[in-house]
């Protein structure tokens, strides 16, 4: 029976931007397979692997003569259309166990399973909150925080990401235990208090989907789940039931002393410095003093690097180790030409801001070097 | 100066140590293998009566077989059942790893009283360099290579004396001819090879005989007519890097001309440690619930043990199940610090073991340790905070 004819571009996209969850080796093996409903002019794509899931619909680009849905291995489906060439028309059949995958003189039978055995997350009923916000204003806030997530860490609600609505404002906050990014936004009309951390996995599909564009993105935050829409994408999330510690107890407030860096010269030093930083450890001594700013590394085999920069600085001196990692992961992550670098002592925590707000802040714990 | 780098193996080494427990087996068929169970019975009259492999029944693999016994077919790593077919008679003694180790042990002693240092490559392999040993370099009589070669014929005696097994060497300029070399004229061969002979004695080899060439790459060379080492080397180059990728394909030629410049790795700093079992039937976390929790503990004691004797302390667990249907789960976790403690392996294993997928029964447990530490480098760091990092104030 035949499906659908399609252009290669219009199967491909939305495949692409659900694939990307799909587990390489899942214990269920029908989740390795992606969900395609065909109605009309319509085309459902859906993918899951039961923490996350994401469905694109598209309108327009077939025409079926009769509604059918099957699962089919998404990996699979996608390699096969990425190597056909572009612009290629493709269609597809189905018969009761395959799927066959027609494009010029090329044929691909494909097995498939029952789409009725496809898991499905849906949103359960109950009160939502729901915020609304541009793709581009969300994708960089994510930008901004998501690297600070821990990984795979037993304190398992640091693995994902804070989201904190109330008082007009929206906050995300992420940590490794180590170091803490904070970012918050203004949401007008938002009152109310709720709480939820969104799994890495989740986050970092997000980053990767949302687009630079002023189209917005619709959430629903629920008891247990959330539900992000934006474009033709619908991602369903569970979300990560814990409690996030209490960040702003470890913000510094009154950290003593203060200096400007620049970034264009700041992060190119350390990118130098980090080279002979000691593999496991990757520790890099910050030495302040009063007009300088030292790094100094050193690794196991004694070999050792030195930067001096120039900073507009006059108080007190002060040598303090960070895991030189840490501190690339936020340079890398600002926009912006000058941040804000404020210190107490070798044991306490580096503040890093952005000099005129207090929408961003970065703080990082020392090591000893 | 030429290199000389010596390739050692163990002759049959399982099945040798178990003939020097139990002599009267000598000349017989014996596969070693299948746990432990079916030990020799001592008789009354006190000689040993031995299981036979027809009585065997379960899925163990066979860990080494005696010579007599690879003239059957049955080989290591084959199922046991399926040995049991090729050679009912054959002898199935009992795996005793403790005993194994302790020889392996005796022999890379005796070979370091002849060399300051080995390359360790497992329980009966190493290799060692002997080109700056006195008379390494002399020719004896009409042997331009008599010197290496009664360097070499010392050491296997050494290796005799302390352990009464014998072992094969091979002697090459390299680690991969050595390799291919010492298994030429098992057992207790001895093999000498220079780059002038390999084009007579390497390339009429099978391809799958280079250490690096798996069945996957064999089963590819052998679609594409290239069976033996010589076709490999006389294979365009060019053709096996488009075939095989840049990095294995251009390997590929040069192995098939004994080309290799690794140098011999003296201290091995292992990246991980595990520890794994079969079972003797598939089990289910709920309905077996006990009999898998003790095993799982066991596993984690042993691996604990491992961590001591090496001396490595470990940041991470992980855990690995083999299902029913050879899917393989593996979850991970990283701990908030470093440890050998087999309790704390213990817990953090048993949260990975929750988050995995529990429905079917499975077939093997493996426990994992790491991102190792030495354990002395990392008591020097403050309690609570290792690699000298501090953790924010919460």
């Amino acid at each position: 029976m035949l499906l659908m004819k399609i252009e290669r571009e219009q199967l491909l996209r939305p495949l692409q931007s659900v694939s990307g969850i799909v587990e390489k080796r899942h214990t269920l093996p029908i989740l390795s397979n992606v969900l395609i409903d065909i109605e009309g002019d319509a085309l459902t794509l859906l993918a899951t692997d039961i923490e996350i899931q994401i469905r694109t619909r598209s309108t327009g680009s077939i025409s079926a003569a009769q509604p059918a849905s099957l699962t089919v291995a998404a990996r699979k489906l996608q390699d096969i259309l990425r190597a056909l060439p572009e612009g290629q028309e493709v269609s597809l059949d189905a018969d009761e166990r395959k799927l066959t995958v027609r494009a010029g003189k090329s044929r691909f039978t494909l097995q498939t399973l029952p789409a009725q055995d496809y898991p499905r997350m849906q949103l359960a009923d109950g009160e939502t909150t729901k915020i609304s916000l541009s793709q581009k204003t969300l994708k960089r806030l994510l930008s901004l925080v998501q690297y600070s997530m821990a990984q795979q860490d037993i304190r398992y609600y640091l693995n994902g990401l804070l989201l904190s609505v109330g008082d007009e404002e929206m906050r995300l906050v992420a940590t490794d235990g180590h170091r803490l990014a904070f970012v918050s936004e203004p949401l007008p009309g938002v009152t109310g208090k709720l709480d939820v951390i969104l799994p890495r996995k989740t986050v970092l599909e997000l980053a990767r989907q949302l687009a630079d564009i002023d189209d917005p993105v619709d959430i629903e935050l629920g008891a247990n789940q959330a539900r992000l829409r934006f474009g033709s994408v619908e991602l369903i999330t569970k979300l990560i039931d814990g409690k996030f510690p209490d960040y702003e107890r470890v913000i510094p407030k009154d950290h003593p002393k203060e200096l400007l860096l620049q970034r264009a010269t700041f992060l190119p030093a350390l990118q130098r410095a980090a080279i002979l930083t000691n593999e496991k450890f990757k520790g890099v001594r910050v030495v302040l003093s009063a007009g300088t700013l030292k790094l100094i590394s050193s690794n196991a085999e004694q070999e050792e690097a030195v930067e001096e920069l120039e900073v507009d600085y006059s108080g007190e001196g002060l040598d303090i180790g960070f895991n030189v990692s840490y501190l690339l992961d936020v340079l890398n992550n600002v926009s912006g030409d000058t941040l804000s670098l404020r210190l107490n002592d070798g044991n306490s925590s580096a503040l890093i801001t952005l000099p005129g707000t207090d929408a961003f802040k970065y703080v990082v714990m020392p090591m000893r070097v | 100066m030429r290199r000389w780098i010596a390739h050692l193996d163990m002759d049959a080494f399982f099945a040798s140590v178990e003939l020097l427990r139990y002599p009267e087996l000598r000349g017989q068929p014996v596969v070693v293998g299948g746990g432990s169970r079916h030990p020799p019975l001592v008789q009354p009259d006190g000689t040993r009566r031995f299981a036979r492999l027809r009585d065997y029944a379960g899925r163990g693999v066979a860990t080494t077989a005696t010579y007599e016994a690879r003239a059957f077919g049955v080989h290591s790593g084959i199922g046991l059942m399926k040995a049991a077919a090729l050679a009912p008679d054959a002898v199935l003694l009992p795996t005793d790893f403790d005993e194994y180790k302790r020889m392996s042990r005796l022999f890379k002693q005796a070979v370091l009283e002849h060399v300051a240092q080995i390359d360790d490559r497992g329980i009966d392999e190493i290799y060692f360099e002997l080109t700056d040993l006195p008379g390494a370099q002399d020719a004896v009589g009409d042997d331009p290579h008599g010197g290496v070669r009664a360097i070499a014929a010392r050491i296997q005696q050494a290796v005799q004396a302390a352990t009464g097994l014998s072992c094969s060497i091979g002697l090459s300029p390299n680690k991969l001819l050595s390799k291919i070399c010492s298994d030429l004229e098992k057992p207790r061969g001895l093999t000498v090879i220079t780059e002038a002979d390999i084009a007579a004695r390497i390339w009429p080899l099978p391809a799958k005989r280079i250490n690096g060439i798996g069945p996957k790459a064999n089963a590819k060379l052998d679609s594409l007519g290239l069976r033996t080492i010589g076709d490999l080397a006389a294979a365009d180059p060019q053709g096996l890097i488009e075939r095989f990728g840049r990095s294995y394909g251009s390997w590929l030629t040069e192995a098939a001309h004994g080309r290799d410049d690794r140098p011999l790795s003296y201290s091995r700093d292992p990246k991980s440690i595990s520890r794994e079992t079969t079972f003797e039937r598939d089990l289910h976390a709920k309905h077996d619930r006990e009999e898998l929790g003790a095993l799982f503990t066991r596993l984690c004691e042993r691996l604990a043990d491992d961590l001591k004797r090496k001396g490595v302390v470990a940041k991470s667990v992980g855990v690995k199940l083999r299902q029913d249907d050879f899917r393989i789960v593996t979850r991970e976790l990283t701990m908030d610090r470093y440890t050998a403690d087999a309790a704390v392996i213990r817990r953090h294993a048993g949260l990975c073991l929750k988050r995995m997928p529990l429905e079917r029964r499975f077939r093997l447990l493996g426990v994992r340790a790491g991102h190792l530490l030495a354990a002395d480098q990392a008591a020097e760091m403050p309690a609570g905070q290792e690699e000298g990092q501090l953790a924010l104030p919460f």
